[in-house]
């Protein structure tokens, strides 16, 4: 209980009424021991000290100890309790299944982001091939719940440099998914021209709604600010611009025209939160979620972000 | 209501007090065993919703939220941090009512008047305090008392409280690349040297009419052997001696040329020598270690505005469900330790994934 009532008294009469001795009675509790008995310690009782070191140590450990089995802990009631929710909700493959499952929430983002990583250990093709498969499930599962813009941040960029089979592997799952009533697909990169439904353009129904899909990587974060400061710099140099010119407005607006404007959602699939150079410039207002102690891409994880998501009460500024 | 009476009286009795003291020391010297983050950030989230909860007044909310972070700051600083970053204003606050903008400005020239009469407490911590943040923004009593205070504290070295106050990040990142710009816009300071431009110009003719007439000689000894990098070479030597030979640029734009070299082609620096680190320089936290730890209490996912540019790389971001008030070493703790144990993890996967490649090398050798 902080707001105890001496406390509230002291500062309901007006903190400046206090004079300085008093003041200094309360702030005493919070101010370290004198550095100069501090640092002169050690001289006179090194055997004391030593002991101390000793004994911080062993709490150090103590303390370690303690926290590594909580974790195992926390790691498995979380393991049981992710595969509770996978079992409650699964998607079979079925639009009709997602659409029923956010049936219930007020607002959905407009545009959703992912972070996936490429594993340490699966480097080379088996990682690819498991990238592009999780890339497409999330596809399939936005398209599903009529998120209309998924971006996907991969901090290497080797979705990037494979765009095309990118699209051919995502459009392959939303047929498998949408049979069909296919939603016509987009998926696009900065400054890369996009790859728009190259063979089934016709086929695919207009009414199945549409799915843009974005794909970043490490680039298209600082790396777009130093651009665009070099080019300032440039205009700059030759009298085409002013210092003063250089508002937020501007910059927000060349930001979000090269790369993307800011998303509403952001999904991490990892255990803790990271950014891992995700573009900064965007991800100002934008939610973030994660799962405690997760590792991997899951439909619950998904869902339960759409859910956690339609929960909070958006506030400008704190 | 009894029970949470006799709960405060049994916490504030005198010997309990001490045994929590002396407790928080102990865990904080245990902290100190292993690694602590050097740059720690919090968002202060949560006084008004704690007010609302304690049914007392938002400013009363706030200064106990200033109280919380004393707690903190000894916590922080006791255990190795050497700086810390709090959010205390940010930009879109000035949106709120004027009644608790007012009541936060009031409570800030409070705050610092007092650690104005105190400098000699302060500096036990060694702590000196820097304000981020857009300073056209603070009224200028309140602008002359910060600046009294960084002042004051700059000797300080020990540890550094960046308080961000009115900030975004958005509008920092503008600023830095603002001022990037502005640096790159300055034209280079011209130094005087030694040699003189028409002496070398006079130099390279000389040599190269030497050469020529040396090549001259050559061509009519073996006329048809080397023609083709001959063709070169005269071609360079003429670019070389460009500048000197003007009559037949001067007709269409020997005059520009001219007049743009006046007026410094070159004299500015290389917008391409601009990196993340140039901007990095720029920030308000340029030179201070990067940010390792983000805390933000109160359950709120999201960053609002605060050290976008900081904290998208390797930051390990947290988000507490507890408000700002009741944040204490106990909320901390765990954090710290989960920090610590994280690190420790990723060490062992480094050496782990070094030791792999170090056989892979050596199956491969033998």
């Amino acid at each position: 209980m902080v707001d105890s009532n001496h406390e509230t008294s002291i500062y309901r009469k007006d903190v400046n009424q206090l004079d300085v001795r008093e003041r200094e009675k309360l702030l005493k509790p919070y101010l370290p021991t004198k550095p100069l008995i501090v640092t002169k310690r050690p001289k006179h009782q090194p055997i004391r000290m030593f002991l101390k070191i000793q004994l911080h140590f062993v709490v150090f450990t103590a303390m370690h100890m303690l926290f590594s089995l909580y974790i195992r802990f926390r790691q498995a009631f979380h393991i049981i309790l992710d595969r509770i929710f996978a079992l409650l909700y699964y998607h079979h493959r079925a639009p009709e299944l997602i659409r029923q499952d956010i049936r219930g929430l007020e607002r959905l983002p407009q545009h959703l982001s992912v972070i996936l990583e490429m594993k340490q250990e699966e480097r080379g093709l088996a990682g690819l091939e498991k990238l592009l498969d999780d890339v497409a499930e999330i596809s399939a599962w936005c398209a599903g719940a009529g998120i209309p813009t998924l971006s996907v941040y991969e901090r290497t960029g080797t979705l990037k440099d494979h765009i095309e089979r990118t699209h051919r592997v995502v459009s392959s799952k939303l047929h498998s998914y949408f049979g069909p009533h296919v939603p016509t697909l987009q998926i696009q990169a900065p400054h890369i021209p996009s790859f728009l439904d190259g063979d089934q353009s016709g086929r695919a129904s207009s009414s199945a709604g549409h799915l843009s899909v974005l794909l970043l990587s490490e680039g298209d974060g600082r790396a777009t600010l130093v651009d665009l400061t070099k080019t300032l710099a440039e205009m700059s140099q030759r009298n085409k611009l002013s210092a003063d010119d250089i508002s937020l407005d501007l910059i927000d607006a060349e930001i979000s025209e090269s790369v993307m404007a800011e998303p509403d959602l952001l999904i991490l699939f990892g255990p803790y939160v990271k950014l891992q150079g995700y573009p900064p410039w965007q991800v100002r207002l934008t939610e973030i979620y994660h799962s405690q102690d997760n590792c991997g891409v899951g439909y619950q994880v998904f869902l339960r972000a759409l859910y956690n998501f339609a929960k909070a009460q958006m506030k400008f500024g704190r | 209501m009894h029970l949470s009476q006799l709960r405060r009286w049994i916490l504030q009795s005198p010997p309990v007090e001490w045994a929590i003291l002396q407790l928080r020391e102990l865990l904080i010297g245990a902290l100190r065993q292993g690694p602590i983050p050097q740059h720690v950030a919090f968002v202060m989230d949560g006084n008004r919703r704690f007010a609302k909860n304690h049914r007392i007044e938002t400013v009363e909310g706030h200064n106990l939220g200033f109280e919380a972070l004393a707690r903190v700051l000894e916590v922080c600083y006791k255990s190795g941090v050497k700086v810390v970053t709090v959010y205390a204003f940010s930009i879109e606050n000035f949106k709120r009512s004027k009644y608790e903008v007012d009541g936060l400005m009031d409570m800030a020239k409070v705050k610092l008047a007092q650690l104005l009469q105190h400098g000699d407490l302060l500096d036990r911590y060694g702590v000196s305090i820097r304000v981020l943040g857009q300073r056209e923004l603070i009224k200028p009593d309140l602008l002359a008392d910060i600046d009294r205070a960084t002042k004051m504290t700059s000797r300080n070295g020990n540890a550094i409280l960046n308080v961000c106050f009115p900030y975004t990040s958005q509008d920092e990142i503008t600023t830095a690349i603002r001022n990037t710009v502005v640096d790159y816009s300055k034209p280079l300071p011209v130094q005087q040297r030694t040699f003189s431009e028409s002496h070398i110009k006079h130099t390279l003719r000389s040599r190269h009419l030497s050469v020529a007439a040396e090549r001259i000689r050559e061509r009519s000894r073996s006329p048809s052997s080397r023609g083709a990098s001959d063709i070169e070479d005269s071609t360079s030597s003429s670019a070389t001696l460009h500048p000197d030979s003007p009559p037949e640029d001067t007709m269409m734009s020997g005059k520009e040329v001219d007049v743009s070299e006046e007026a410094s082609p070159n004299l500015y620096p290389d917008p391409e020598s601009i990196t993340s680190q140039v901007l990095n320089d720029h920030m308000y936290t340029a030179g201070l270690p990067p940010l390792e730890l983000l805390i933000r209490t109160s359950g709120v996912e999201r960053l609002s505005d605060f050290m976008l540019w900081q904290s998208h790389e390797n930051t390990e971001i947290v988000f507490l469900k507890c408000l700002w008030p009741e944040f204490d070493l106990w909320q901390f703790l765990p954090v710290l330790v989960e920090w610590q144990w994280r690190r420790k993890k990723e060490e062992e996967q480094d050496r782990g994934v070094r030791s792999a490649e170090g056989s892979i090398i050596r199956a491969k050798a033998s």
